[in-house]
């Protein structure tokens, strides 16, 4: 209870005198002092002495001031605390929390398995979508994984378009890891943020959000994987692109939402368990 | 509700912070060892890159006497402030008394072991790069010892009379934090100067 | 509710004679007169290194201009630097929080009383005895009077042969003094806010501006102290013939360069940290909103903290540095734009859905949001090394710590003026001459240094005292000069107003903002014992739970 609040209801009861340091003049000597002690050396000796006198000086003064006891002053208690009000008394809510006085956002989320669930599913429609290309357009579903290999996968720069076409052990296993390990994050940031989304979550993290990843990779694909950069064709690499939107989004929504938990203390989220943490809280709405 | 939470605000703990003077002590110390940190690593970033001579293997001795007066004298410093703290002024006079020796024996070995390089070995700050970073390393160690025994003989003074009581044991404690710290720096000094780059 | 005749009774002349008054101001250990001090004295020093600024904006106006002569203009380029720095944004800031940390933690006075005087009293005296350096630093023939090292001094431009005379002795000296009142300052703003709060105001519960001066007080004592180190060294080479700096005895110019940056980076953050607190106490109260994400604006302000120590060598890439070292210093500044990024985004949530009032002082915060946001932006692209081998040197990288210290910490120090204005003098200031400042000083500063980096991408290398014409930097050259006049008309604004209002200004009263920390609790201009009894908090708004009984903040927290 802070003491306005208690002023209001009990009498005022203030003292009527504050000790307070007293004021003192031997700080500034003793940092004229110093000052001056420097100064000698780019002027004359005398000014250095004047210095080291001033600076003995005003250490000692120090000294006497603050021992044995510190100096102090009585000053009269002239104005009194205000009470502290406002002419400001309406309180806004949130309209997505109206029964809530303080609320977190979001309200309710997905859980993080919702992101693992849609990030695979994500990738298996890419996954779909690419190996379509490379047999549809150069005949051998090896094409695609080949060229994602080529980031790590050093070798793979050197490969004539008939090794691009076949099959290698390290490259499968590169591309498998390369893919399932972007589509895991990228569908975990897709249960995160899809709730936050307020409208079209489907049409914004399934195509627009693609989009710009896309011109992202884009200009910076020569950096990352110069031979895919080569062979890329875009609307294909668009197309998957959208498929792993769409179905990571449709199966991120599908899942159920949990409601976030409200002003839990850090602790307990954090998953420590010790006795007493809620306990004051509920003194305190007890006492309501 | 106000009734109820204000008897209950009576009851909560007391109000307790930490010292200002140690916070504040603790505060000065981390500033002197980013200081002697500096002083430090230029010591041992320019050990062996002298030119010329002469170098620490031809005249640096250890200062082992010193050394152990310094250090001990930590404990001394100790023992007075908790002679001050029980009120037994006759203790803490002895030993305040002990630590300024100790200290001063320290500064003068270290005085002489200057005068010894300087008149005998003719190594001063200008004569070659070893020169110039173990009197600056050593010197300002020096500096700070010189700074703490002359509180300590402004205190001892207080003492002689009689100004000196047990409520003053947190400003001496406080003081004796620096005087630790002090010792603390002699050690890794020691060590690099007299052990490392010999 | 009745209290505000109470409050403004105090506002009235003083009948003293002005030569107590004045006696009263230099014993002072009141650390609100201390504060005042200390803001007034870099205000003054914030006019005359904006007129070395300016003396260098007229030089660079034209190619092959006369202005003033090669030797004034490193001395101008080097003063305008120091002061700048040491004796403008350090003192403000430092002026700022001793008024406020106190006011702010519900306490009487600082810890240490005496030893703030002190503090202030040896950065005064450290400022003016490097401007004593104008009158008194005659050195030998050309030698000059005044510092013309820059404000880096590298070495071995500071050795005797190079920078023969006093003027290199007097930076030095005028730097060990201010040094020692910042390391006092910095040792007193972490005891008052460890030992001083007000009862109930516990670590987690403290406003953001203790949090973060906290923050400061720990990276001035571990930082200022390396530079007051290294002048001692310099001052052994100097003065007792040592050989730390000199390269022809086996010492090393580069040993000076990373104590130089060991100081220098975290000093930019000891520059912008205060600037933080400022924007993270005046946002929310124009959002009419809690800070978003208190917890993680303190996290993220510590980690500020500890990575600030540990990225000095990105100033010095074009050194020469191994792959390693290189690789090193770009991860870590890379990765302190991490928790800057944090900060601004909370920024943001802070405003997000707030009932924004656009007062003088918001203004200015937003500004500052913006600028900030770009100038950490070239800072990313200075500290990738290969960028910074291209344009290190330039004048895109004084465009860039400009845009940093100009157009972040500046703007945000204005918004805490009209912001604590009210508080300090106990008159509110004039809206429209604030506005004029405001939209003068950010056309001013847009036209400065937004043009700014264009030539130095063109290659304009900084500190130079002229160029030729013809290659392309003319045009740039004269808009960066016009907009430096814009701003020095902001400034001229911003002082008539402040002069105005003090006389003229309606009176404030306890809490013109309606705001939501401690100081607002008392009268303004305080009384000399701040409170008269002592507050008693619960949560991190303590006027809003007085404000609002019925929904106080505690039950939440």
């Amino acid at each position: 209870m802070s003491p306005a609040e208690s002023r209001s209801q009990t009498p005022e009861v203030t003292r009527s005198t504050i000790h307070l340091p007293a004021p003192t003049a031997w700080p500034i000597v003793l940092a004229f002092g110093v000052t001056l002690l420097l100064a000698g050396l780019v002027t004359t000796t005398a000014v250095s002495l004047l210095g080291a006198i001033l600076a003995i000086a005003g250490f000692v003064g120090w000294f006497r001031d603050v021992l044995p006891q510190e100096q102090e002053e009585t000053i009269e208690v002239k104005v009194e605390a205000a009470v502290v009000s406002t002419a400001r008394r309406e309180v806004a809510r949130l309209p997505v929390a109206p029964d809530l006085p303080r609320a977190l956002l979001p309200l309710e989320t997905y859980p993080v398995s919702a992101g693992i669930k849609g990030g695979l599913a994500g990738s298996v429609a890419m996954a779909v979508l690419a190996c379509l290309y490379g047999l549809l357009k150069q005949g051998s579903i090896w094409y695609p994984i080949n060229l994602l290999a080529a980031t790590a996968y050093t070798q793979s720069v050197h490969f004539s378009t008939a090794s691009l076409n076949a099959f290698h052990l390290e490259a499968f296993l590169l591309a498998t890891g390369i893919h399932l390990f972007t589509s895991l994050l990228v569908g975990l940031l897709y249960g995160a943020m899809l709730p936050m989304i307020p409208r079209h979550p489907i049409f914004l993290g399934g195509v627009v959000a693609p989009i710009l990843w896309t011109g992202l990779l884009h200009s910076i694909l020569e950096l990352l994987n110069p031979l895919l950069n080569q062979l890329i064709s875009w609307p294909w690499f668009v197309a998957s692109q959208f498929a792993f939107g769409i179905v990571a989004g449709l199966v991120v929504v599908q899942q159920e939402q949990v409601r976030t938990r409200q002003l839990v203390p850090f602790l307990m989220r954090a998953g420590v368990e010790a006795p007493g943490m809620m306990k004051e809280r509920d003194e305190k709405d007890e006492s309501q | 509700m106000s009734s109820a939470a204000y008897t209950r605000t009576t009851a909560e703990p007391a109000w307790i912070l930490p010292s200002r003077g140690r916070v504040g002590m603790f505060s000065l110390i981390g500033a002197e060892c980013a200081i002697f940190t500096i002083f430090v690593v230029a010591y041992i970033f320019y050990i062996g890159k002298s030119v010329a001579g002469p170098t620490p293997r031809d005249v640096l001795e250890l200062p082992i006497f010193s050394t152990i007066c310094l250090l001990s004298s930590s404990l001394t410093i100790h023992l007075a402030v908790g002679a001050l703290r029980r009120a037994s002024m006759s203790a803490f006079g002895l030993w305040w008394f002990v630590t300024m020796a100790l200290g001063t024996i320290f500064l003068v070995s270290t005085g002489r072991e200057w005068h010894h390089l300087i008149y005998d070995k003719g190594l001063t700050v200008s004569t070659n790069l070893f020169g110039t970073t173990y009197y600056s390393l050593v010197g300002l160690h020096a500096f700070h010892v010189t700074v703490g025994l002359l509180l300590i003989a402004l205190a001892m003074i207080f003492t002689l009379f009689g100004k000196v009581e047990p409520e003053h044991s947190e400003r001496a404690e406080v003081f004796s934090l620096y005087w630790h710290f002090v010792d603390v720096v002699w050690v890794i000094v020691f060590t690099v100067v007299y052990v490392i780059g010999r | 509710m009745s209290s505000e005749t109470i409050a403004l009774s105090t506002v009235g002349p003083d009948a003293r004679p002005i030569g107590e008054r004045l006696h009263d101001w230099i014993v002072t250990v009141d650390h609100k007169k201390l504060g005042i001090l200390y803001i007034l004295y870099a205000l003054f020093f914030l006019v005359v290194a904006g007129i070395e600024a300016i003396i260098m904006r007229i030089q660079l106006i034209v190619p092959h201009n006369h202005f003033v002569s090669p030797q004034i203009f490193n001395r101008m380029m080097t003063m305008h630097g120091t002061t700048m720095i040491f004796f403008m944004v350090m003192p403000i800031l430092f002026g700022f929080g001793t008024y406020l940390i106190p006011l702010m933690i519900g306490a009487r006075d600082m810890a240490f009383p005496r030893l703030n005087a002190f503090s202030f009293w040896m950065t005064a005296f450290g400022g003016l005895l490097l401007y004593f350096s104008f009158i008194g630093g005659n050195g030998l023939y050309g030698a000059g009077t005044a510092p013309d090292v820059g404000w880096w001094a590298y070495a071995p431009l500071t050795a005797r042969a190079f920078s023969p005379g006093h003027s290199t002795d007097f930076w030095t000296l005028a730097l060990l003094a201010s040094g020692v009142g910042s390391i006092g300052a910095g040792v007193n703003f972490i005891a008052t806010i460890l030992c001083m709060r007000c009862p109930g105001m516990t670590l987690g519960k403290m406003p953001l501006l203790a949090w973060l001066n906290l923050v400061v007080g720990g990276m001035v004592i571990f930082c200022i102290s390396p530079l007051t180190a290294a002048q001692i060294m310099l001052c052994i080479d100097r003065y007792l013939g040592g050989h730390f700096f000199d390269t022809q005895a086996g010492g090393s110019a580069v040993l000076w360069m990373h104590f130089f940056w060991i100081f220098g980076h975290p000093e930019v953050y000891i520059l912008v940290v205060p600037a933080f607190a400022f924007v993270s106490e005046i946002v929310p109260v124009f959002s009419r909103k809690p800070i978003f994400g208190y917890p993680i604006m303190v996290a993220a302000t510590i980690a500020i903290g500890f990575i600030s120590f540990s990225v000095w060598a990105h100033h010095m890439f074009t050194v020469g540095m191994s792959s390693y070292g290189n690789s090193f210093f770009v991860f870590t500044t890379v990765a302190i734009a991490v928790p800057t990024g944090i900060k601004i985004f909370n920024w943001l949530g802070t405003m997000w859905g707030g009932k924004i009032q656009l007062r003088v002082p918001m203004l200015f915060c937003i500004g500052f949001l913006f600028q900030f946001l770009i100038a950490g932006l070239t800072g990313i692209m200075l500290g990738t090394a290969p960028f910074n081998w291209q344009l290190s040197g330039s004048y895109f990288v004084v465009a860039h710590f400009h845009y940093v210290i100009v157009g972040g910490i500046v703007f945000a120090l204005f918004g805490a003026f009209y912001y604590w204005y009210p508080k300090m003098s106990g008159r509110m200031y004039n809206e429209t001459l604030g506005k004029w400042h405001f939209w003068l000083f950010i056309i001013g500063f847009h036209l400065t240094f937004d043009f700014m980096h264009i030539p130095g991408i063109l290659g304009m290398p900084r500190r130079i005292y002229t160029y030729e014409p013809g290659r392309g930097w003319e045009i740039w050259n004269l808009i960066v000069t016009i907009g430096a006049f814009f701003q020095a008309a902001g400034i001229l604004v911003f002082v008539v107003n402040l002069l105005w209002s003090l006389r003229k200004g309606e009176p404030a009263g306890n809490d013109p903002w309606d705001a939501w920390t401690l100081e607002w609790s008392t009268s303004s201009p305080p009384p000399d014992y701040d409170f008269a009894v002592t507050p008693v908090v619960r949560s991190r708004r303590p006027l809003w739970d007085l404000k609002h009984p019925e929904d106080p903040d505690w039950k939440y927290e």
